[in-house]
């Protein structure tokens, strides 16, 4: 069951019959089939399914990361996929936010200085106290001269969390982002993600865990590149037992 | 975008250190070399130096400023060849790191910016660290050449102010050409690229590579072609130019070559490791290309010149002996020519004695001068000493003919000068053949040179016996006039001076030269493997142990080396075509005569220096638990 909802300004990402193919031939691999989707804005949408489903590279041609080879993905009404360089540059600077399982953050730098990146790139200087207050706001403003080796796998993922937010983007892409998580670590980057959808934040969220997608306010389910189910406002419990389902 | 930058020396050290290294050491040496052919051509003879003295002193300094050029022309090349391929290497290494920045929202235009402001600053500080160095260089050069007796004792190179700028703008420029290729195809990276954990990017032929390898190819093959048609002299110094287009066209096509050639080599370490060293050698082609380069033009460079060298001196001398008809050789003082050929059992003698003298022809504009030696001869007795100069028994009045080694024109009227006189204008009646072992620059009849000039400068007489006549009956009588040899001792004796020359000549050009790319290799397995040190982590954590991940990685540089050495071989074998080439051409017969304890010494001290690096850097990649670089991933 997809929603095709066509109204633009209440979508925060939409794909019309995205379609992604890997390799030639009789080796080709379809890993995102003509997908339609719409993800509404100011909402936490979880895409689950089995290993190889395609959801992570649905994340990447929805974040403008990979090219699709046909159909159209617009961002909050923004037709990007014929997108320059350039754009897509820009694009990542001001308008999405990521956060992936392997953090990602450059080991050199401070969190204060990770966190202040993409704006710096933009060419802005944003104040420190702006950028502090990012980090407080995950929890981290004791620790805003520490570099990523020495923080936690945990306080990582939130300064990883911290730059995604910095930009205020319309959109923010998670990709696993409680993959590499202890339990405890993983709720807190969970209520975070929550406080950000409940203040208006479009998440999108790619999982695997039926307890992280359960916090999420609906569940899409991926199965050979395609979308085969939908669910909204479920529990953990929920999510698992149709999860296993579509593995079967 | 700067502070990224120096917050990032930190972690990647080696690469900066290595990529700085390069640039200090390839200014030094340029730097020295400049600074040497500046003072060497602005040496004076010091005052009070008799005449023929001055003019000897001259023609030394010539010779010495012609092999300052070569070191120069050679120091170049390797500084632009391993300062560009360790800047391009240390910018493929970070291909992550810059995906990751352009995944946060860097753009294509600030990481070149990056990369660029990177190479200025390193260049600037290899370059600043290389002048102070190259003063070092230059003092053990100039000893060098003190030692071997091309300059006189009190030669030192001089400083000059400008060589500030000069120094500071060659660092800097050759660290950003070395970048800017590499740059633009690093910027091109994709976002995702940070994601993956793939080392290498797909293709590793560059366009610029091709073109690069393409044009050095064609170079080579034109000047192998074109080499026996140069005559003596222009084809010994095309031939001594090949070995640097060469080594530049197979290091060009490096990442091609390198893994084809080492999986056909032996790596010493069989089954797993074997096959692990060979794997990640075909996998890592940029590495491996880059690893190999420096040994290629090592190789290359030093065997294909001295085996050139040493080449055409052998064929010199086969060409010396045949131009000649004599059976001794008398050393002698003066015109002794007379002495000689009364000697009972002598049936002729040709005494020929050597003038310094300068050679001045064309008019206006196109005036020059040469420097060179003059040989007094009897012209009867010399056309008949040396088959093929006939054209000197016809010499009459004032006229000279064009020496073996002379470089002047064969007709028309020239003007010579001799210390203390000046024999004004003189016709000159053609030329005897040019040879490669060169020699005098003109041939003048005894009678047109003063007696006194004539009676203290150095002859020698080639003498031929009388039919039925035995060496040892007349030899006690001539050595009453000079030192008597046979003439084959005495070629042997004339060989070995003329190699000792050209081996003084190879130490100091390529000696200096040898060791900057041989800090070329150590500085691409150094950079190689400070990149590798997940991949050992993954190796140990399927299994092997700490000493198995580093004997596979010894094996890999061993078949990476051999690799290199066997396409040195190749480009030093392009050498050796032109050379035989050339040698057929000018004496008829096709000569290589090569190094043998070079090129053991040049094999065993790359492969030495190959394995301990890459023990000693994969013993210390592999210091943390493997764990702890799998883990968690920053």
């Amino acid at each position: 069951m997809t929603t095709t909802t066509t109204v633009a300004t209440s979508t925060a990402v939409s794909l019309r019959g995205v379609t992604k193919v890997y390799g030639r031939g009789p080796a080709a691999v379809r890993a995102v089939d003509a997908v339609d989707l719409d993800l509404p804005r100011g909402g936490w949408t979880a895409v689950m399914g089995p290993s190889g489903s395609g959801k992570s590279t649905l994340l990447h041609l929805a974040a403008g990361l990979e090219r699709a080879d046909s159909g159209r993905v617009l961002i909050a009404g923004a037709d990007i996929t014929d997108a320059g360089d350039q754009e897509l540059t820009d694009l990542r600077r001001t308008r999405i936010g990521f956060v992936f399982q392997s953090f990602n953050l450059i080991g050199s730098l401070t969190a204060e200085q990770n966190v202040a990146l993409p704006l710096r790139l933009a060419g802005r200087r944003p104040r420190r106290s702006e950028v502090r207050e990012v980090l407080a706001s995950v929890g981290l403003g004791d620790r805003v001269r520490h570099r990523p080796r020495e923080m936690s796998g945990g306080q990582q993922q939130r300064v990883a969390l911290a730059r995604a937010m910095v930009t205020r983007p319309e959109v923010l892409f998670a990709d696993e982002p409680t993959g590499a998580l202890d339990s405890a670590a993983a709720r807190t980057v969970l209520d975070l993600l929550r406080a950000m959808a409940d203040a208006g934040q479009s998440i999108v969220m790619v999982t695997h865990d039926p307890g992280a997608a359960a916090r999420a306010d609906a569940v899409v389910f991926l199965r050979d590149g395609r979308i085969v189910d939908h669910l909204a406002g479920a529990d953990a419990h929920a999510v698992a037992d149709r999860l296993a389902g579509w593995e079967r | 975008m700067f502070r990224i930058s120096r917050a990032g020396l930190a972690e990647r050290w080696t690469l900066f250190v290595g990529a700085a290294l390069s640039v200090c050491l390839g200014v030094a040496l340029v730097q020295s070399s400049l600074l040497l052919i500046i003072s060497a051509a602005t040496l004076d003879p010091p005052p009070g130096l008799p005449a023929t003295e001055r003019m000897l002193f001259t023609q030394n300094v010539e010779a010495s400023v012609a092999m300052l050029g070569v070191l120069l022309g050679t120091a170049t090349f390797l500084a632009v060849f391993i300062i560009s391929s360790t800047f391009g290497f240390t910018v493929v290494q970070r291909r992550r790191d810059l995906a990751l920045l352009r995944l946060v929202g860097g753009s294509r235009g600030q990481l070149r910016r990056l990369l660029l402001g990177e190479a200025v600053l390193l260049g600037a500080v290899g370059a600043a660290l290389g002048i102070p160095a190259g003063l070092g260089v230059m003092a053990v050069q100039s000893w060098l050449m003190r030692t071997m007796g091309f300059v006189p004792d009190s030669f030192r190179g001089e400083w000059r102010m400008w060589i500030l700028g000069v120094s500071v703008g060659t660092g800097v420029v050759l660290a950003v050409a070395g970048v800017l290729l590499a740059a633009r195809r690093a910027a091109r990276v994709r976002p995702l690229e940070a994601l993956r954990e793939s080392g290498e990017a797909a293709r590793v032929m560059t366009a610029g590579r091709w073109i690069t390898g393409l044009v050095f190819l064609a170079g080579t093959i034109a000047m192998v072609i074109v080499a026996p048609h140069g005559g003596p002299a222009g084809g010994q110094a095309i031939s001594l130019n090949v070995p640097m287009c060469a080594a530049a066209a197979v290091a060009a096509f490096g990442p091609l070559l390198v893994p084809a050639v080492a999986r056909l080599l032996p790596t010493g370490a069989g089954g797993p490791l074997g096959m692990l060293a060979r794997a990640n050698l075909r996998d890592g082609r940029r590495r491996s290309a880059s690893i190999a380069a420096p040994v290629i033009v090592l190789v290359g460079l030093v065997l294909g010149q001295a085996g050139a060298a040493t080449s055409f001196t052998t064929a010199g001398i086969d060409e010396q002996r045949r131009a000649l008809r004599a059976d001794l050789v008398v050393e002698a003082t003066g015109p002794v020519g007379a002495r000689v050929a009364a000697t009972p059992g002598v049936a002729s003698a040709s005494t020929e004695i050597e003038i310094p003298a300068r050679v001045t022809y064309g008019a206006g504009d196109d005036e020059e001068s040469e420097n060179g030696a003059a040989l007094a001869v009897d012209p009867a007795a010399y056309a008949a000493a040396h088959p093929g100069s006939e054209r000197v028994r016809d010499l009459t009045g004032r006229a000279i003919v064009v020496g073996p080694g002379g470089d002047i024109p064969s007709e028309g009227t020239v003007r010579v000068e001799l210390p203390e006189t000046q024999l004004g204008d003189v016709r000159v009646a053609g030329g005897v053949p040019t040879t490669l072992a060169g020699g005098a620059t003109l041939l003048v009849p005894a009678g047109l040179v003063p007696a006194e000039q004539l009676a203290g400068a150095p002859s020698r007489s080639f003498v031929r016996l009388a039919p039925g006549t035995r060496a040892a009956d007349v030899i006690p009588a001539l050595a009453e006039v000079g030192r008597v040899s046979a003439v084959d001792d005495w070629l042997t004796a004339d060989a070995e001076a003329k190699a000792d020359t050209n081996n003084k000549i190879m130490v100091v050009v390529l000696g200096l030269g040898g060791l900057y790319a041989l800090i070329g290799v150590v500085n691409s397995v150094v950079i190689g493997a400070a990149a590798r040190r997940r991949e050992f982590a993954e190796a140990r954590v399927t299994g092997l142990s700490r000493g198995q991940v580093v004997r596979a990685a010894l094996a890999e540089s061993t078949a990476v080396t051999g690799a290199g050495l066997v396409l040195g071989f190749v480009a030093a074998g392009a050498t050796y075509i032109a050379v035989l080439a050339t040698t057929s051409a000018v004496t008829g017969t096709a000569t290589l005569d090569l190094p043998w304890r070079l090129t053991a010494a040049v094999v065993g001290v790359a492969v030495l220096v190959t394995a301990l690096t890459s023990v000693i850097t994969s013993w210390s990649a592999t210091r943390e638990q493997p764990v702890g670089l799998l883990g968690a991933r920053e």
